[in-house]
Protein backbone atom coordinates (compact mmCIF):
# COMPACT_ATOMS: atom_id res chain seq x y z
CA UNK A 1 0.00 0.00 0.00
CA UNK A 2 1.48 3.32 -0.54
CA UNK A 3 2.19 6.12 1.76
CA UNK A 4 -0.55 9.10 2.10
CA UNK A 5 1.17 10.58 5.02
CA UNK A 6 5.12 10.58 5.86
CA UNK A 7 6.97 12.03 8.60
CA UNK A 8 10.60 12.36 7.83
CA UNK A 9 12.91 13.32 10.76
CA UNK A 10 10.24 15.80 11.90
CA UNK A 11 11.38 18.72 14.53
CA UNK A 12 9.27 21.15 16.26
CA UNK A 13 10.70 24.36 17.96
CA UNK A 14 8.64 26.67 19.97
CA UNK A 15 11.69 29.10 20.16
CA UNK A 16 14.10 27.52 22.27
CA UNK A 17 12.05 24.68 23.32
CA UNK A 18 12.78 21.58 21.17
CA UNK A 19 8.81 19.91 21.25
CA UNK A 20 9.40 17.44 18.64
CA UNK A 21 13.03 16.13 18.58
CA UNK A 22 12.99 14.35 15.08
CA UNK A 23 10.41 11.84 14.85
CA UNK A 24 9.82 9.42 11.85
CA UNK A 25 6.46 8.27 11.38
CA UNK A 26 3.97 7.69 8.12
CA UNK A 27 0.30 6.37 7.73
CA UNK A 28 -0.49 3.98 4.76
CA UNK A 29 -3.60 5.03 2.54
CA UNK A 30 -6.91 3.42 4.07
CA UNK A 31 -5.24 2.93 7.65
CA UNK A 32 -6.05 3.92 10.89
CA UNK A 33 -3.36 4.75 12.82
CA UNK A 34 -2.91 5.88 16.31
CA UNK A 35 -0.64 8.48 18.23
CA UNK A 36 -0.48 7.86 22.12
CA UNK A 37 1.09 9.45 24.82
CA UNK A 38 0.88 11.43 28.09
CA UNK A 39 0.20 14.83 28.07
CA UNK A 40 3.04 17.31 26.66
CA UNK A 41 4.09 14.15 24.75
CA UNK A 42 4.42 16.82 21.46
CA UNK A 43 1.32 14.26 19.96
CA UNK A 44 -0.70 18.11 19.48
CA UNK A 45 2.19 19.90 17.89
CA UNK A 46 2.55 16.80 15.55
CA UNK A 47 -0.85 16.99 14.33
CA UNK A 48 -1.34 20.32 14.05
CA UNK A 49 2.42 20.85 12.06
CA UNK A 50 0.49 18.09 9.56
CA UNK A 51 -2.20 20.10 9.30
CA UNK A 52 -0.45 23.99 9.28
CA UNK A 53 -2.26 25.03 12.20
CA UNK A 54 1.68 25.62 14.30
CA UNK A 55 3.97 28.52 13.36
CA UNK A 56 5.84 26.75 10.12
CA UNK A 57 8.92 28.82 11.24
CA UNK A 58 9.45 26.13 14.26
CA UNK A 59 9.59 23.43 11.32
CA UNK A 60 12.77 21.39 10.74
CA UNK A 61 12.61 17.62 8.74
CA UNK A 62 9.52 17.18 6.28
CA UNK A 63 6.10 16.29 6.04
CA UNK A 64 4.88 14.24 2.74
CA UNK A 65 1.27 14.25 1.67
CA UNK A 66 1.21 11.86 -1.48
CA UNK A 67 4.66 12.08 -1.57
CA UNK A 68 4.22 16.01 -2.35
CA UNK A 69 6.24 18.13 1.03
CA UNK A 70 3.87 20.11 2.88
CA UNK A 71 5.92 21.13 5.27
CA UNK A 72 5.73 24.88 4.47
CA UNK A 73 2.08 25.45 3.84
CA UNK A 74 -0.61 27.54 5.55
CA UNK A 75 -3.45 25.62 7.27
CA UNK A 76 -6.11 26.86 4.61
CA UNK A 77 -3.62 25.09 1.39
CA UNK A 78 -3.48 22.24 3.56
CA UNK A 79 -7.09 21.36 3.80
CA UNK A 80 -7.03 22.25 0.01
CA UNK A 81 -5.60 18.79 -0.06
CA UNK A 82 -8.06 16.75 1.18
CA UNK A 83 -6.36 16.88 5.16
CA UNK A 84 -9.40 17.43 7.33
CA UNK A 85 -8.99 18.16 11.64
CA UNK A 86 -10.93 18.16 14.48
CA UNK A 87 -9.01 19.77 16.84
CA UNK A 88 -8.33 19.44 20.28
CA UNK A 89 -11.60 21.08 22.56
CA UNK A 90 -13.79 20.84 19.21
CA UNK A 91 -13.05 24.11 18.14
CA UNK A 92 -16.88 24.63 17.06
CA UNK A 93 -17.87 27.89 15.35
CA UNK A 94 -19.94 29.12 18.70
CA UNK A 95 -22.19 31.75 17.18
CA UNK A 96 -23.24 29.79 14.09
CA UNK A 97 -25.75 27.20 13.61
CA UNK A 98 -24.65 23.28 13.25
CA UNK A 99 -26.14 23.54 9.54
CA UNK A 100 -23.51 26.55 8.94
CA UNK A 101 -21.05 24.78 10.65
CA UNK A 102 -21.40 21.71 8.67
CA UNK A 103 -21.25 24.15 4.99
CA UNK A 104 -18.20 26.03 6.81
CA UNK A 105 -16.18 22.64 6.40
CA UNK A 106 -16.88 22.38 2.85
CA UNK A 107 -15.84 26.14 2.38
CA UNK A 108 -13.09 24.81 -0.71
CA UNK A 109 -15.90 22.69 -2.22
CA UNK A 110 -16.82 23.49 -5.78
CA UNK A 111 -19.78 20.71 -6.26
CA UNK A 112 -22.26 22.88 -4.60
CA UNK A 113 -25.30 20.51 -5.39
CA UNK A 114 -23.40 17.45 -3.11
CA UNK A 115 -22.69 19.48 -0.42
CA UNK A 116 -26.39 19.51 0.35
CA UNK A 117 -26.19 15.49 0.21
CA UNK A 118 -23.28 15.20 1.98
CA UNK A 119 -24.99 17.02 5.11
CA UNK A 120 -27.56 14.35 4.75
CA UNK A 121 -25.37 11.58 5.43
CA UNK A 122 -23.89 13.14 8.30
CA UNK A 123 -27.47 13.80 9.80
CA UNK A 124 -28.25 9.82 9.00
CA UNK A 125 -24.75 9.33 10.90
CA UNK A 126 -25.65 11.38 13.95
CA UNK A 127 -28.98 11.43 14.08
CA UNK A 128 -28.93 14.20 17.18
CA UNK A 129 -27.16 16.50 15.01
CA UNK A 130 -30.61 16.45 12.85
CA UNK A 131 -32.71 17.51 15.65
CA UNK A 132 -30.54 20.40 16.39
CA UNK A 133 -29.48 21.21 12.74
CA UNK A 134 -30.74 25.08 13.73
CA UNK A 135 -29.11 25.32 17.17
CA UNK A 136 -26.11 27.10 17.71
CA UNK A 137 -22.93 25.63 17.94
CA UNK A 138 -22.04 26.57 21.49
CA UNK A 139 -25.26 25.27 22.91
CA UNK A 140 -24.73 21.98 22.04
CA UNK A 141 -23.05 19.24 24.70
CA UNK A 142 -19.92 17.97 24.91
CA UNK A 143 -20.34 15.02 22.85
CA UNK A 144 -23.05 16.77 20.14
CA UNK A 145 -19.69 19.06 19.59
CA UNK A 146 -17.51 16.13 18.87
CA UNK A 147 -19.97 14.71 15.91
CA UNK A 148 -20.05 18.14 14.87
CA UNK A 149 -16.42 18.33 14.65
CA UNK A 150 -16.02 15.06 12.82
CA UNK A 151 -19.05 16.17 10.73
CA UNK A 152 -17.71 19.26 9.66
CA UNK A 153 -14.16 17.47 8.87
CA UNK A 154 -16.51 14.58 6.60
CA UNK A 155 -17.88 18.08 4.94
CA UNK A 156 -15.02 18.57 3.24
CA UNK A 157 -14.91 14.97 1.97
CA UNK A 158 -10.78 14.36 3.31
CA UNK A 159 -8.28 11.88 1.73
CA UNK A 160 -6.93 11.39 5.36
CA UNK A 161 -8.62 12.76 8.59
CA UNK A 162 -6.97 14.01 11.58
CA UNK A 163 -8.60 13.39 15.15
CA UNK A 164 -7.08 15.23 17.96
CA UNK A 165 -7.90 13.57 21.30
CA UNK A 166 -11.87 12.79 20.08
CA UNK A 167 -12.56 11.34 23.77
CA UNK A 168 -11.61 14.15 26.01
CA UNK A 169 -14.16 15.49 28.83
CA UNK A 170 -16.84 12.97 27.45
CA UNK A 171 -19.00 10.36 29.33
CA UNK A 172 -17.68 6.53 28.00
CA UNK A 173 -21.06 5.69 26.31
CA UNK A 174 -20.77 8.90 24.14
CA UNK A 175 -16.49 8.08 24.05
CA UNK A 176 -18.13 4.70 22.77
CA UNK A 177 -20.47 6.22 20.21
CA UNK A 178 -17.61 8.15 18.59
CA UNK A 179 -15.20 5.83 18.20
CA UNK A 180 -17.94 3.40 16.44
CA UNK A 181 -18.59 6.39 13.98
CA UNK A 182 -14.79 6.63 13.56
CA UNK A 183 -14.05 3.44 12.91
CA UNK A 184 -17.18 3.39 10.14
CA UNK A 185 -15.69 6.37 8.54
CA UNK A 186 -12.56 4.13 8.11
CA UNK A 187 -13.82 1.28 7.21
CA UNK A 188 -16.11 3.66 4.27
CA UNK A 189 -12.78 4.31 2.99
CA UNK A 190 -11.27 7.58 4.93
CA UNK A 191 -7.39 7.49 6.28
CA UNK A 192 -7.52 8.28 10.19
CA UNK A 193 -4.66 9.57 11.95
CA UNK A 194 -6.40 10.11 15.73
CA UNK A 195 -4.08 11.28 18.76
CA UNK A 196 -5.92 9.87 21.71
CA UNK A 197 -5.36 10.13 25.93
CA UNK A 198 -7.29 6.85 26.16
CA UNK A 199 -4.86 4.81 25.34
CA UNK A 200 -7.43 1.69 25.62
CA UNK A 201 -10.07 2.68 23.57
CA UNK A 202 -7.12 4.04 20.98
CA UNK A 203 -5.58 0.54 20.96
CA UNK A 204 -8.51 -1.17 20.37
CA UNK A 205 -9.91 0.94 17.81
CA UNK A 206 -6.74 1.28 15.18
CA UNK A 207 -4.51 -0.83 13.29
CA UNK A 208 -1.22 0.76 14.07
CA UNK A 209 0.13 2.71 17.03
CA UNK A 210 2.83 4.85 18.06
CA UNK A 211 4.07 5.67 21.20
CA UNK A 212 5.03 9.53 22.14
CA UNK A 213 7.00 10.43 25.10
CA UNK A 214 8.69 13.80 25.67
CA UNK A 215 8.83 14.54 22.34
CA UNK A 216 10.34 11.64 20.62
CA UNK A 217 8.98 8.15 19.63
CA UNK A 218 9.69 5.18 21.31
CA UNK A 219 7.53 2.18 20.12
CA UNK A 220 5.70 1.61 17.40
CA UNK A 221 3.53 -1.79 16.16
CA UNK A 222 0.59 -2.47 15.38
CA UNK A 223 -2.15 -1.88 18.02
CA UNK A 224 -2.55 -6.05 18.96
CA UNK A 225 1.54 -6.30 19.50
CA UNK A 226 1.15 -3.21 21.73
CA UNK A 227 -1.45 -3.81 24.01
CA UNK A 228 0.27 -6.82 24.95
CA UNK A 229 4.12 -5.64 25.29
CA UNK A 230 4.17 -5.35 28.89
CA UNK A 231 5.47 -1.68 29.13
CA UNK A 232 2.52 -0.40 27.19
CA UNK A 233 0.45 -2.01 29.88
CA UNK A 234 1.75 -0.73 32.54
CA UNK A 235 2.52 3.00 31.50
CA UNK A 236 -0.88 3.23 29.55
CA UNK A 237 -3.01 0.71 30.03
CA UNK A 238 -2.73 0.68 33.72
CA UNK A 239 -2.76 -3.01 34.02
CA UNK B 1 -40.13 69.74 17.65
CA UNK B 2 -40.13 66.03 18.62
CA UNK B 3 -40.39 64.90 15.47
CA UNK B 4 -37.74 66.62 13.99
CA UNK B 5 -35.28 66.05 16.59
CA UNK B 6 -36.59 62.39 15.71
CA UNK B 7 -35.48 62.94 12.06
CA UNK B 8 -32.14 64.46 13.48
CA UNK B 9 -30.96 62.20 15.66
CA UNK B 10 -31.88 59.65 14.04
CA UNK B 11 -29.98 60.98 10.80
CA UNK B 12 -26.68 61.63 12.73
CA UNK B 13 -27.03 58.34 14.67
CA UNK B 14 -27.23 56.38 11.42
CA UNK B 15 -23.72 57.90 10.84
CA UNK B 16 -22.14 57.13 14.42
CA UNK B 17 -23.56 53.36 13.80
CA UNK B 18 -21.83 53.42 10.37
CA UNK B 19 -18.81 54.46 12.37
CA UNK B 20 -19.38 52.13 14.93
CA UNK B 21 -19.51 49.13 13.04
CA UNK B 22 -16.25 49.83 11.71
CA UNK B 23 -14.76 49.73 15.40
CA UNK B 24 -16.89 46.68 16.09
CA UNK B 25 -15.96 44.72 12.76
CA UNK B 26 -12.20 45.25 14.16
CA UNK B 27 -12.49 44.48 17.42
CA UNK B 28 -13.75 41.07 16.02
CA UNK B 29 -11.68 39.98 13.55
CA UNK B 30 -8.34 41.01 15.35
CA UNK B 31 -9.21 42.03 19.11
CA UNK B 32 -7.68 45.57 18.68
CA UNK B 33 -8.71 48.75 18.67
CA UNK B 34 -8.07 51.20 15.58
CA UNK B 35 -7.11 54.64 16.53
CA UNK B 36 -6.89 55.53 12.63
CA UNK B 37 -10.86 54.52 12.17
CA UNK B 38 -12.05 58.03 13.04
CA UNK B 39 -9.80 59.35 10.08
CA UNK B 40 -10.64 56.97 7.41
CA UNK B 41 -13.74 59.68 7.56
CA UNK B 42 -11.69 62.17 6.86
CA UNK B 43 -9.95 60.17 4.18
CA UNK B 44 -13.01 59.08 3.09
CA UNK B 45 -14.63 63.00 3.05
CA UNK B 46 -11.86 64.25 1.11
CA UNK B 47 -11.42 61.45 -1.27
CA UNK B 48 -15.42 62.19 -2.11
CA UNK B 49 -15.05 65.51 -2.12
CA UNK B 50 -12.02 64.95 -5.03
CA UNK B 51 -13.91 62.83 -7.01
CA UNK B 52 -17.44 64.64 -6.79
CA UNK B 53 -16.21 68.43 -6.16
CA UNK B 54 -12.44 68.51 -8.04
CA UNK B 55 -12.84 65.67 -10.87
CA UNK B 56 -16.55 66.57 -11.72
CA UNK B 57 -17.31 63.01 -11.32
CA UNK B 58 -21.32 62.21 -10.47
CA UNK B 59 -22.47 60.91 -7.05
CA UNK B 60 -22.73 57.90 -7.56
CA UNK B 61 -19.39 56.82 -8.86
CA UNK B 62 -17.88 59.24 -6.64
CA UNK B 63 -19.53 57.02 -4.21
CA UNK B 64 -18.17 53.77 -5.72
CA UNK B 65 -14.89 55.02 -6.02
CA UNK B 66 -14.32 56.79 -2.42
CA UNK B 67 -15.58 53.32 -1.22
CA UNK B 68 -13.01 51.44 -3.80
CA UNK B 69 -9.63 53.70 -2.34
CA UNK B 70 -10.85 52.94 1.25
CA UNK B 71 -11.22 49.70 0.98
CA UNK B 72 -7.79 49.54 -0.56
CA UNK B 73 -6.29 51.47 2.32
CA UNK B 74 -7.51 49.64 4.47
CA UNK B 75 -5.92 46.30 3.39
CA UNK B 76 -2.80 48.22 3.08
CA UNK B 77 -3.22 49.45 7.04
CA UNK B 78 -4.16 45.65 7.65
CA UNK B 79 -1.64 44.14 6.12
CA UNK B 80 1.43 47.03 5.97
CA UNK B 81 1.09 47.87 9.91
CA UNK B 82 -1.11 45.68 11.76
CA UNK B 83 -0.21 42.26 10.41
CA UNK B 84 3.80 42.91 9.78
CA UNK B 85 3.35 43.99 14.00
CA UNK B 86 1.56 41.11 14.67
CA UNK B 87 3.91 38.93 12.75
CA UNK B 88 6.93 40.05 15.13
CA UNK B 89 5.04 39.38 18.06
CA UNK B 90 4.54 42.52 19.53
CA UNK B 91 2.36 43.41 22.52
CA UNK B 92 -1.25 44.19 21.14
CA UNK B 93 -0.95 47.56 23.04
CA UNK B 94 2.44 48.35 21.12
CA UNK B 95 -0.41 48.21 17.80
CA UNK B 96 -2.65 50.00 19.26
CA UNK B 97 -0.21 52.47 19.84
CA UNK B 98 1.07 52.33 16.06
CA UNK B 99 -2.62 52.88 14.48
CA UNK B 100 -2.16 56.67 16.48
CA UNK B 101 0.84 57.17 14.42
CA UNK B 102 -0.42 56.40 11.20
CA UNK B 103 -3.95 58.65 12.69
CA UNK B 104 -1.83 61.21 12.84
CA UNK B 105 0.22 60.57 9.77
CA UNK B 106 -3.49 60.73 7.66
CA UNK B 107 -4.39 64.23 9.71
CA UNK B 108 -1.06 65.55 8.41
CA UNK B 109 -1.21 64.49 4.91
CA UNK B 110 -4.88 65.68 4.50
CA UNK B 111 -3.46 69.47 5.78
CA UNK B 112 -0.70 68.91 3.69
CA UNK B 113 -2.55 68.03 0.38
CA UNK B 114 -5.68 70.05 0.95
CA UNK B 115 -4.77 73.35 3.78
CA UNK B 116 -6.50 73.91 7.09
CA UNK B 117 -9.83 75.33 6.08
CA UNK B 118 -12.90 73.79 5.78
CA UNK B 119 -13.97 72.87 2.48
CA UNK B 120 -17.22 73.68 1.33
CA UNK B 121 -18.71 69.97 -0.13
CA UNK B 122 -21.15 71.25 -3.25
CA UNK B 123 -24.74 70.07 -2.94
CA UNK B 124 -26.00 66.79 -4.33
CA UNK B 125 -29.12 67.46 -5.25
CA UNK B 126 -30.96 69.89 -7.37
CA UNK B 127 -33.60 70.82 -4.35
CA UNK B 128 -31.81 71.95 -1.19
CA UNK B 129 -34.45 70.88 1.20
CA UNK B 130 -36.67 68.15 1.81
CA UNK B 131 -40.27 68.04 3.54
CA UNK B 132 -41.31 65.33 4.53
CA UNK B 133 -44.51 64.53 6.86
CA UNK B 134 -44.06 68.52 7.89
CA UNK B 135 -40.06 67.76 8.59
CA UNK B 136 -37.96 69.92 6.41
CA UNK B 137 -34.56 69.23 6.17
CA UNK B 138 -31.31 69.60 4.03
CA UNK B 139 -31.88 67.01 1.10
CA UNK B 140 -28.51 65.50 2.05
CA UNK B 141 -29.42 64.53 5.85
CA UNK B 142 -32.55 62.48 4.41
CA UNK B 143 -30.24 60.76 1.75
CA UNK B 144 -27.97 60.11 4.47
CA UNK B 145 -30.20 58.61 7.06
CA UNK B 146 -31.88 56.13 3.78
CA UNK B 147 -27.81 55.18 2.75
CA UNK B 148 -26.64 54.47 6.66
CA UNK B 149 -29.79 52.61 7.09
CA UNK B 150 -28.92 50.62 3.67
CA UNK B 151 -25.51 49.94 4.24
CA UNK B 152 -26.40 48.16 7.54
CA UNK B 153 -28.71 46.33 5.90
CA UNK B 154 -26.32 44.94 2.95
CA UNK B 155 -23.65 44.50 5.23
CA UNK B 156 -25.54 42.25 7.47
CA UNK B 157 -26.84 40.06 4.58
CA UNK B 158 -23.24 39.74 3.25
CA UNK B 159 -22.56 38.89 7.03
CA UNK B 160 -24.91 36.36 7.58
CA UNK B 161 -26.04 35.19 4.69
CA UNK B 162 -23.22 34.78 2.15
CA UNK B 163 -20.94 32.14 1.97
CA UNK B 164 -18.11 34.72 2.32
CA UNK B 165 -19.58 36.91 5.04
CA UNK B 166 -20.09 33.51 7.22
CA UNK B 167 -16.35 32.06 6.32
CA UNK B 168 -15.27 35.51 7.66
CA UNK B 169 -17.48 35.48 10.74
CA UNK B 170 -16.01 32.35 11.43
CA UNK B 171 -12.59 33.22 10.60
CA UNK B 172 -13.46 35.99 13.51
CA UNK B 173 -14.96 32.89 15.98
CA UNK B 174 -12.08 30.85 16.15
CA UNK B 175 -9.33 31.35 13.55
CA UNK B 176 -7.72 27.80 14.68
CA UNK B 177 -10.83 25.85 13.14
CA UNK B 178 -11.47 28.89 10.40
CA UNK B 179 -8.05 27.70 8.69
CA UNK B 180 -8.20 23.69 9.39
CA UNK B 181 -11.97 24.41 6.64
CA UNK B 182 -9.52 25.86 4.25
CA UNK B 183 -10.72 29.86 5.01
CA UNK B 184 -7.74 32.03 4.79
CA UNK B 185 -7.93 33.79 7.83
CA UNK B 186 -5.01 36.20 7.06
CA UNK B 187 -6.64 37.27 4.03
CA UNK B 188 -10.09 37.37 6.05
CA UNK B 189 -9.03 39.82 8.50
CA UNK B 190 -7.47 42.18 6.04
CA UNK B 191 -10.80 42.19 4.44
CA UNK B 192 -12.65 42.90 7.66
CA UNK B 193 -9.80 45.85 8.27
CA UNK B 194 -11.16 47.00 4.25
CA UNK B 195 -14.25 47.12 5.02
CA UNK B 196 -14.47 48.67 8.33
CA UNK B 197 -12.30 51.82 6.32
CA UNK B 198 -14.78 51.34 3.51
CA UNK B 199 -17.83 51.98 5.23
CA UNK B 200 -16.17 54.74 7.08
CA UNK B 201 -15.17 57.00 4.07
CA UNK B 202 -18.99 56.61 3.25
CA UNK B 203 -19.69 57.79 6.90
CA UNK B 204 -17.23 60.81 5.76
CA UNK B 205 -18.67 60.91 2.49
CA UNK B 206 -22.32 61.88 4.22
CA UNK B 207 -21.09 63.95 6.63
CA UNK B 208 -18.90 66.42 4.04
CA UNK B 209 -22.14 68.08 2.74
CA UNK B 210 -23.60 68.79 6.30
CA UNK B 211 -20.24 69.51 8.11
CA UNK B 212 -17.71 70.48 5.73
CA UNK B 213 -14.60 68.75 5.02
CA UNK B 214 -11.75 69.37 7.31
CA UNK B 215 -8.67 67.82 8.50
CA UNK B 216 -9.86 66.56 12.38
CA UNK B 217 -13.58 65.58 11.34
CA UNK B 218 -13.03 62.22 11.53
CA UNK B 219 -11.39 62.29 14.85
CA UNK B 220 -14.35 64.17 16.45
CA UNK B 221 -16.85 62.15 15.08
CA UNK B 222 -15.19 59.34 15.26
CA UNK B 223 -14.65 59.47 18.93
CA UNK B 224 -18.58 59.64 19.12
CA UNK B 225 -19.01 56.59 16.50
CA UNK B 226 -16.41 54.44 19.20
CA UNK B 227 -18.77 55.63 22.25
CA UNK B 228 -21.70 54.11 19.85
CA UNK B 229 -19.93 50.80 19.45
CA UNK B 230 -19.38 50.32 23.63
CA UNK B 231 -22.98 51.31 24.11
CA UNK B 232 -24.07 48.79 22.02
CA UNK B 233 -21.69 46.10 23.21
CA UNK B 234 -17.97 46.30 22.00
CA UNK B 235 -17.44 43.81 19.01
CA UNK B 236 -21.06 43.07 18.46
CA UNK B 237 -21.97 44.56 15.03
CA UNK B 238 -26.34 44.89 15.84
CA UNK B 239 -25.11 46.57 18.81
CA UNK B 240 -22.88 49.09 17.22
CA UNK B 241 -26.01 50.03 15.01
CA UNK B 242 -27.84 50.41 17.78
CA UNK B 243 -25.68 52.00 19.91
CA UNK B 244 -24.83 54.54 17.35
CA UNK B 245 -28.42 55.49 16.40
CA UNK B 246 -28.89 55.79 20.17
CA UNK B 247 -26.40 58.20 20.84
CA UNK B 248 -27.29 60.37 18.32
CA UNK B 249 -30.29 60.72 19.18
CA UNK B 250 -29.68 61.25 22.99
CA UNK B 251 -27.67 63.89 21.82
CA UNK B 252 -29.87 65.62 19.63
CA UNK B 253 -32.66 65.48 22.41
CA UNK B 254 -30.25 66.67 24.96
CA UNK B 255 -28.94 69.72 22.49
CA UNK B 256 -32.50 70.30 21.94
CA UNK B 257 -34.34 70.18 25.07
CA UNK B 258 -32.16 71.58 26.99
CA UNK B 259 -28.14 72.96 25.80
CA UNK B 260 -26.33 72.21 22.84
CA UNK B 261 -23.11 73.23 24.99
CA UNK B 262 -23.28 69.97 27.14
CA UNK B 263 -24.33 67.47 24.04
CA UNK B 264 -20.64 65.92 23.62
CA UNK B 265 -20.37 65.81 27.51
CA UNK B 266 -23.77 63.90 28.05
CA UNK B 267 -22.75 61.70 25.05
CA UNK B 268 -19.21 60.89 26.88
CA UNK B 269 -20.71 60.61 30.11
CA UNK B 270 -23.09 57.74 28.97
CA UNK B 271 -20.24 55.94 27.44
CA UNK B 272 -18.61 56.00 31.21
CA UNK B 273 -22.10 55.01 32.59
CA UNK B 274 -22.22 51.72 30.32
CA UNK B 275 -18.40 50.52 31.34
CA UNK B 276 -19.24 50.78 34.64
CA UNK B 277 -23.38 49.21 35.16
CA UNK B 278 -23.38 47.54 31.89
CA UNK B 279 -19.54 46.92 30.21
CA UNK B 280 -21.51 44.28 28.06
CA UNK B 281 -23.38 47.25 25.80
CA UNK B 282 -27.04 46.65 25.19
CA UNK B 283 -26.29 43.19 23.06
CA UNK B 284 -24.22 42.07 26.61
CA UNK B 285 -21.46 41.47 24.27
CA UNK B 286 -18.41 40.14 26.23
CA UNK B 287 -16.11 41.76 24.97
CA UNK B 288 -13.66 41.95 27.94
CA UNK B 289 -12.98 38.32 28.95
CA UNK B 290 -13.37 37.18 24.82
CA UNK B 291 -9.98 35.61 24.07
Amino acid sequence: MAKLLELIDFHYYYGNIHSVKGINMHVEEGEMVTLIGANGAGKTTTLQSISGLTKRKGIQGRILFNGKEIQTYPGSKVAGLGIAQALEGRHIFSKLTVDENLRMGAYLRKDTKNIKDDIDSVYKRFPRLLERRNQLGGTLSGGEQQMLAIGRCLLSRPKLMLLDEPSLGLAPLIVKEIFIAINEINREGTTVLFVEQNSKIALSTAHRGYVMQTGEIVMSDTCKNLMENTEVKKAYLGV
Amino acid sequence: MFKILLINGLIIGGVYGLIALGYSLIYRASGLMSFAQGDMITLGAYLGLTFYSILRLPFFLSFILTFACAFIVGVLLEKGVIRALLNKSVLPIYIVLATIAISYIIQNATQALFGTTTLRFPQVFSTATLTISGITAQTEAFACLVISLALMFLLHLFMTKTKFGTAMRSAAMDPLAAESCGINTSMSTGITWALAAAIASIAGMLLGPMYGVYTTLGSVVGRKGFAGAVVGGYGNMYGAMVGGIILGLVETFVAGYWTGTYKNLIAYAILILFLFVKPTGIFNEKAIQDV
